[in-house]
C-alpha cells in the first residue's frame, strides 16, 4: 500500500495570521485560500443570512481594489476564484497560473486590511442573494431540503437552528454599519489562515505572506457565541410544506470532533450511505424498492466545529407513505445496532475511505479547482485543531477502527433521542414542532 | 445602460515570468482488435482515472427510442454473467473504486477511478461490464421504474424545461431535438431493446479507452491488451440525419409554470462543432460575452443591476452540430429588462470592436484556466478524451494557448456577427404566464406550452 505524504511549511505571523504552504511543482498552478473562522452558525441574532451576504460583500471592493477588481484581476491572470460560507468558516480562494501568486496575495491582503463598500453595493448584492435563494430553494423541487429545513427542528440553540440563507426581512434590515462591524470583529488576521498550495517554493511562500500580510494590524479576539446544545431527551419531529411531493429526512447528531467515536461514526456513515454498496441504498432502492432517491450522510466531516449531523434524505415512490419509508429506514438502523458490521464489510469500507481521501486532497471541487480539498482540510485542521499536520496522519485514525467500535457508535448514536425527523409534506399545516 | 468599466487599482503587483505549461506525454495505441487507447502518467495521488468511450449514444437510436442509450448504460452495471449487482458494488468498494456508466447524444461511456494497486481487477471488471453485461430482468424493471420517477420529477425543474424546449426548437426533426423520453415511451421499453442497443454500440472498434494516473504506461498498455485484446466487434453503421430548421426573426416559447417565483430565460441559435476552425475564436468571444464571471453579461445583469444570481452563456458542441445559448434565472418583474440587456450586449459585440485591454484580459483568462486542469488526473482525462473523441489535431492542447493569444478585435467582431445571431435568436422563458407573457411578447410572437410540452396558445 502506497501512502501519500504532503510536505508542509507552517508559520504564524506577528499579527496572529497562520500560514500554511504545501509546495508541489508538478504543474505551474497555485491554489491560494484565506479562511476566516466565522460561518453562518455564529452570525448575529436578528441578522440571519448575514455571514453569507457578507461573503458577497467581500467581492465588492476593498481599500485599494474597487468593486469588480478582485474578479477582474484574477480572471485576467488566467485564474478562477470563489468564496463560500459554511457553518464555522468562510473561505475565499483562487486557483491561478503560478506567475500570478503575488497578485493574488496582494488582493487577499487588501481585503483583509479594509473593506470599502457603499450602500449601492449592499443593495445590489442583497438582490443577487435573493435571486440565489429563489433559484436554489424556492424555485427548485425539494430546494434546500433538508439543509435549511432540518436545523430548526433538530436544534434548540439559535446558533444552530436559524435559517442560514436568511429571512428576507433580516436581509433587508442589514446595514453598512453591520457590514463594517462584522468585518472588524471577525475578519482580523488573528482569526484567519492563509494557504498556498502547488507551484510555490516553501521559503518564498512564507516570505510573501510576511510581505503582503505582515503589516495588517491584529484585532481583538473575536467574540464567539457558545454553540452548545442543551441535552436532547427524545426524538424531535417537524413538518414543512412541499408543493412537489412528500419525503422525510432523518438526522443524527455526531460524536465530538476527533473523539474515538467520531472516527467510528465516519465509517458507520459509509456503511450506511457509501454509494450503491451502502446499506441504505441497497435496502431502500435495490431490495425493497421504496425509494426513488435515498442518499445523504455526513457532508463535510472535517469542516464542523460545533454540533453536526449525519442526515439521510429519502424520496419515496408515491405508493408508499412517509411512515412506511421511515419504517424501512429504521429496519436498516436496527440491524446495524443489533448486529454491527462484519470485518469484511469494514475492510472494504476502509479501502474506499483511503481512496476517497486521496481524491479529496487532489481535487474535491471539479477538474478546474486543484487542491480544493487539501486547502479545506488544512484550513480546518489549523483553525479548529491548531494542527495542520493532521492532514498526513488523520487517515490512520480511521484505518484502525474495529468492527466493535462501529457497533458501539451505532448503539450510542443511532437512537431516537439523538435524532430529528423532518417530513416534507403537501399537507397545508405547517407545524414547526410536533413533539 | 453601458456596462461600467472598473477603475484600475494602483499598486497591483505585475505578473512574474510565466512557467511553461507542459502537458504530460500521451501514449497512443491501438489494440489488436481495433480498440483505440490513450495513456498518460500523472502521479499526483496513488490512483488512476479511466474512461471507456463508445462513439454512439442517443442520436444513433433516436428513431427507435429516446433515452434508451442512457437506460442501457444504467442497467449495464447491475449484473454480468459472472457477478450479481450486489457483488459488483461490493467489489468496487473492495478496490477503492468509483464507477459510472452513462450515455449522451454522441457517446456512451463507462468511467472509473481507483487505487493504482488494484488497477488489474478494476480493468477486468470494466471489461466484464463492456462485454458480458447480463441485463437481469428484475434489475431492468427496477431501473425503468426508477427512471419513470426521474422523468416525472424533471418536469418540475425550470432548467430542464427550458433546455428541453430550446433543443426542440433548434433541432426540429434531427435526433438532437429530443433530450428525454415521455412516461409512455419509457413504459413501453423492453429488456431486449437494451440488449440490442448494447450489442450495437458496445464494440471495440467503436471504442476509445483513456487512462490517466499513477502507473507505468508500457505496463498499463500490456495490461489493457491482456484484458481487452480478445474482444471482437464492428462499429455500427452511421445514419444520415435531417437538416436543421432555419429561422427568420425571433420567436418566444413560454413554458407555463404556475406560481413560479422566478423566470428561467434560455435563448439560443445554431453554432459550430469543436472541429470547426472557428471553435477557438468563438470560445474567446463567448468567454468575453457571458462565459466567465468577469464577462460583460455578468457585470451587467448581476453586478450592475442585480437581476440574477448566475447568468451565463456557452457554446454546446455536439458531434454533428453546435449551438450557442445564454441563460439567466431572473425576477419575474425584470424579464423584459433582462432580455433587453442580453441582446444589448450581443448587439454591442456585433457592432463595436472589443477594446484591446479587455481582449487581453479575456485571452489571459481562457489560456490560464485551460492549464488549471493539468493538476488533477480527472482534469487531464477530460482534456485527452475531448481531443481524441472530437478528432482534434495531435497538438491541439499544446497550441491552444498560442492560438487564443493570437486573436485580434476584428476576429471577435467577425465571430459575433457570424454566430451570435441576434436577429434570429429563439427565446425560451419558463415561468408564470400571467406574470411574464406581456413582457415576453415584446421580443417576438409567443407560443405557450405547459410543462408536459403541450401547446396552450
Amino acid at each position: 500500500m502506497k501512502s501519500l505524504q504532503i510536505p508542509l511549511e507552517t508559520a504564524t505571523l506577528a499579527n496572529g495570521l497562520r500560514v500554511v504552504v504545501a509546495p508541489d511543482a508538478t504543474a505551474p498552478v497555485v491554489t491560494v485560500g484565506v479562511y476566516y473562522k466565522i460561518g453562518f452558525r455564529l452570525e448575529p441574532q436578528g441578522r440571519s443570512g448575514f455571514a453569507h451576504l457578507f461573503e458577497h460583500m467581500m467581492f465588492q471592493g476593498s481599500e485599494n481594489a474597487p468593486k469588480m477588481q478582485h474578479i477582474k484581476l484574477i480572471n485576467s491572470s488566467g485564474g478562477v476564484l470563489n468564496g463560500s460560507t459554511m457553518y464555522d468558516v468562510t473561505n475565499y480562494y483562487e486557483a491561478v497560473p503560478s506567475n500570478a501568486l503575488e497578485r493574488v496575495l496582494w488582493l487577499e491582503a487588501d481585503r483583509m486590511r479594509a473593506l470599502k463598500v457603499d450602500d449601492e453595493n449592499l443593495r445590489n448584492q442583497r438582490d443577487v442573494v435573493k435571486e440565489e435563494v429563489r433559484v436554489n430553494v424556492m424555485n427548485q423541487p425539494y430546494g434546500g431540503f433538508p439543509w435549511l429545513d432540518m436545523p430548526p427542528v433538530a436544534f434548540r440553540n439559535w446558533a444552530n437552528a436559524h435559517n442560514f440563507y436568511g429571512d428576507f426581512a433580516d436581509l433587508d434590515a442589514a446595514s453598512l454599519v453591520d457590514v463594517q462591524k462584522f468585518f472588524r470583529a471577525y475578519y482580523v488576521p488573528n482569526n484567519a489562515v492563509l494557504l498556498m498550495l502547488g507551484d510555490v517554493d516553501r521559503k518564498e511562500g512564507l516570505a510573501l505572506a510576511e510581505k503582503y500580510f505582515g503589516t495588517i494590524p491584529a484585532g481583538a479576539a473575536p467574540p464567539f457565541a457558545n454553540p452548545a446544545e442543551p441535552p436532547q431527551t427524545e426524538e424531535r419531529r417537524g413538518n414543512v410544506e412541499e408543493k412537489f411531493g412528500t419525503l422525510p429526512a432523518m438526522a443524527y447528531v455526531l460524536p465530538k470532533r476527533r473523539s474515538a467515536e467520531w472516527y467510528a461514526m465516519a465509517l458507520l456513515d459509509q456503511a450506511l450511505h457509501g454509494g450503491r454498496a451502502g446499506r441504505i441504498h441497497r435496502e431502500l432502492m435495490l431490495e425493497k424498492q421504496i425509494a426513488v432517491e435515498a442518499d445523504g450522510g455526513i457532508d463535510d466531516l472535517f469542516g464542523y466545529n460545533g454540533p453536526a449531523q449525519m442526515t439521510t434524505r429519502i424520496l419515496h415512490k408515491p405508493e408508499y407513505t412517509a411512515e412506511q419509508t421511515l419504517e424501512a429506514f429504521d429496519a436498516v438502523v436496527r440491524e446495524v445496532r443489533e448486529k454491527g458490521i462484519g470485518p469484511e464489510e469494514l475492510e472494504q469500507i476502509k479501502v474506499k475511505w483511503r481512496s476517497d481521501y486521496y481524491s479529496t486532497l487532489e481535487g474535491g471541487r471539479g477538474g478546474y479547482m486543484p487542491r480544493y480539498g487539501l486547502m479545506h482540510l488544512l484550513a480546518c485542521f489549523t483553525l479548529f485543531d491548531n494542527e495542520p499536520q493532521l492532514v498526513n496522519s488523520i487517515l490512520d485514525g480511521f484505518l484502525k477502527v474495529k468492527p466493535e467500535d462501529v457497533q458501539a457508535a451505532a448503539k450510542k448514536y443511532l437512537q431516537p433521542a439523538n435524532r430529528a425527523i423532518v417530513f416534507r409534506t403537501t399537507v397545508a399545516k405547517n407545524e414547526k414542532e410536533a413533539t | 445602460m453601458a456596462t461600467r468599466a472598473p477603475e484600475l487599482a494602483a499598486g497591483v503587483p505585475a505578473l512574474t515570468a510565466e512557467r511553461a505549461v507542459t502537458w504530460p506525454k500521451r501514449t497512443h495505441a491501438r489494440l489488436s482488435n481495433g480498440l483505440q487507447v490513450v495513456l498518460a502518467e500523472a502521479h499526483s495521488i496513488p490512483k488512476f482515472h479511466g474512461e471507456l468511450f463508445f462513439r454512439a449514444g442517443e442520436a444513433l437510436i433516436s428513431d427507435r427510442a429516446v433515452g434508451l442509450a442512457e437506460l442501457t448504460a444504467t442497467v449495464l452495471r447491475t449484473g454480468t454473467n459472472a457477478r450479481t449487482s450486489r457483488q459488483i458494488e461490493e467489489d468496487l468498494r473492495r478496490l477503492g473504486a468509483d464507477l459510472g456508466a452513462s450515455a449522451g447524444q454522441d457517446t456512451s461511456a463507462i468511467s472509473f477511478a481507483g487505487l493504482s494497486e488494484f488497477a488489474e481487477p478494476l480493468l477486468r471488471l470494466v471489461n466484464e461490464l463492456a462485454r458480458e453485461a447480463a441485463f437481469p430482468d428484475a434489475e431492468f424493471e427496477r431501473e425503468r421504474r426508477q427512471k419513470l420517477e426521474e422523468v416525472k420529477l424533471e418536469r418540475t425543474s425550470p432548467g430542464f424545461l427550458a433546455s428541453e424546449r430550446l433543443r426542440k426548437v433548434l433541432f426540429g426533426a434531427h435526433p438532437y431535438a429530443k433530450i428525454s423520453p415521455s412516461e409512455a415511451k419509457l413504459a413501453a421499453y423492453k429488456r431486449d431493446d437494451l440488449v440490442t442497443v448494447y450489442r450495437e454500440i458496445y464494440t471495440p472498434e467503436n471504442a476509445l479507452l483513456v487512462l490517466v494516473g499513477d502507473f507505468d504506461p508500457q505496463a498499463m498498455l500490456k495490461l489493457a491488451e491482456s484484458v481487452f485484446g480478445s474482444w471482437a466487434g464492428k462499429k455500427p453503421a452511421a445514419k444520415p440525419t435531417p437538416a436543421l430548421p432555419q429561422f427568420h426573426g425571433r420567436r418566444v416559447y413560454l413554458v407555463h409554470n404556475p406560481g413560479s417565483v422566478q423566470t428561467q430565460i434560455l435563448a439560443g441559435c445554431h453554432a459550430i462543432t469543436r472541429k470547426n476552425p472557428d471553435w477557438i475564436p468563438l470560445g474567446l468571444t463567448n468567454s468575453l460575452y457571458g462565459g466567465a464571471f468577469n464577462s460583460r453579461l455578468v457585470m451587467n445583469i448581476r453586478e450592475d443591476k442585480g437581476y440574477t444570481y448566475s447568468p451565463r452563456s456557452g457554446v454546446s458542441p455536439l458531434r454533428e452540430h453546435g449551438y450557442f445559448s445564454v441563460s439567466a434565472a431572473v425576477r419575474n418583474d425584470v424579464v423584459a429588462a433582462s432580455l433587453t440587456e442580453i441582446f444589448y450586449e450581443i448587439d454591442k459585440l456585433r457592432s463595436v470592436p472589443v477594446p484591446e485591454p479587455e481582449l487581453a484580459d479575456a485571452q489571459n483568462y481562457l489560456s490560464g484556466v485551460f492549464s488549471l486542469g493539468l493538476a488533477t488526473q480527472e482534469g487531464l482525462l477530460t482534456q485527452f478524451a475531448t481531443s481524441a473523441l472530437h478528432e482534434l489535431p495531435d497538438d491541439y492542447l499544446e497550441t491552444y494557448r498560442d492560438k487564443v493569444r493570437a486573436l485580434k478585435p476584428a476576429d471577435l467582431l467577425a465571430m459575433a456577427r457570424k454566430y451570435f445571431d441576434s436577429a434570429n435568436m429563439q427565446i425560451v422563458v419558463v415561468g408564470d404566464r400571467t406574470q411574464i407573457e406581456e413582457q415576453a411578447s415584446l421580443f417576438g410572437e409567443v407560443e405557450v406550452y405547459d410543462n408536459q410540452g403541450q401547446r396552450l396558445g
